[in-house]
């Protein structure tokens, strides 16, 4: 029976959809903030980052 | 000992209070962050920082490591991140505790690994950013990879990918647009206020260096995906939620506060409709979001 009696109104019954896995990438190094984001950083890091070149600017 | 003058930082409405306890300790955010800066307020978080040895200090039971600049350990109920670096050496170059709740907190620089009489930022990234996603976590908000603008009247888009998806693209192909105003290229907050969801710009910008202090209602929420032509296609609710999740940075060790960013998601999403936008990156882009909606 595609149709059933609810509250006196006959509602449809919605059509089957076969369930399906979809999977969604994550990217741990982004999600976890580790990156170095900005080159103008204070304190310790300002002049050694750019004498060492040691940034990963992520964004 | 004279106290140094608090800085406020209000970013998403959360007014961060920051104080040196000694006036030896110079207290200058980093330019983007002065954007940030407001009047003295009652701060949500309060931090207190200051200089110390930390060659010694023991840091409880770690608990997530980021395999980056900071660890997270646990210690006594608190919170503690360890930031190190390999070009400092062996000890970390600063720590901040918190209370469980990210409502106080302390931070502490190890002297030696800074110049003196040299100003610091105490609170630089990602200690910033960190602290507002714990302090999120658990209160109706998350913060999202995302580009933020809003469209006149007031409509608050969001174009959310993770690096190389066109966020930082689509942020300059609006600021061609006259009146439309660009909250982030990079980083936005959403928050549930007075019964609507919030859109709001952040210090943390990506490649555009575009970093707005103020807000939007959001409207609209678009994934983006490159391709040859521009077309939108609807998500279902399930869909949105775990894209918005693997856009977000909540805290991964922390069961409950997952839950609850991922109750705050599905709220999200029962009034906002969301979209996957495949665009190419020219302004044809920009014109086909105007021609659906306007």
């Amino acid at each position: 029976m595609s149709t059933r009696k609810e509250q006196g109104t006959r509602v449809k019954k919605k059509p089957y959809v076969k369930p399906e896995v979809k999977q969604v990438p994550l990217r741990p190094e982004e999600a976890v903030l580790g990156y170095c984001k900005s080159t103008a950083v204070a304190g310790p890091m300002s002049s050694l980052c750019s004498t060492l070149s040691c940034y990963s600017n992520g964004s | 000992m004279k106290t140094a003058p608090a800085l406020f930082i209000r970013v998403a409405d959360i007014t961060l209070g920051i104080t040196a306890d000694s006036s030896d300790v110079e207290v200058r955010p980093q330019e983007v962050t002065r954007k940030f800066i407001v009047a003295r307020r009652k701060p949500d978080v309060v931090i207190q920082a200051r200089w110390g040895d930390l060659s010694q200090r023991s840091w409880g039971k770690k608990i997530f490591d980021s395999d980056a600049l900071w660890q997270l350990y646990q210690e006594n109920g608190s919170y503690v991140f360890r930031f190190t670096s390999p070009i400092l050496g062996l000890h970390p170059y600063k720590i901040a505790c918190f209370n469980k709740e990210f409502s106080r907190g302390e931070i502490h620089l190890h002297r030696s690994y800074f110049k003196p009489d040299q100003p610091v930022d105490p609170f630089e990234y990602p200690l910033d950013e960190l602290t507002v996603n714990h302090f999120l976590a658990t209160r109706e908000g998350a913060e999202v990879h995302a580009c933020g603008v809003v469209v006149p009247p007031g409509e608050g888009y969001l174009f959310a990918g993770q690096s190389g998806a066109g966020k930082t693209t689509m942020a300059k192909l609006w600021q061609k647009v006259n009146r439309v105003n660009i909250l982030s290229d990079d980083r936005v907050i959403l928050r549930k206020k007075n019964h609507r969801i919030w859109t709001y710009g952040t210090p943390w910008h990506g490649e555009a260096e575009i970093a707005s202090p103020e807000k939007g209602p959001l409207t609209k929420i678009f994934f983006l995906r490159h391709r040859e032509r521009n077309e939108l296609v609807p998500l279902s609710k399930t869909e949105a939620v775990s894209r918005l999740f693997a856009c977000s940075f909540p805290p991964f060790y922390d069961q409950k506060a997952i839950q609850l960013v991922l109750a705050f998601f599905s709220e999200v999403v029962k009034t906002i409709p969301c979209y996957e936008l495949r665009f190419f990156p020219d302004e044809r882009a920009v014109e086909f979001i105007d021609e659906k909606f306007f």
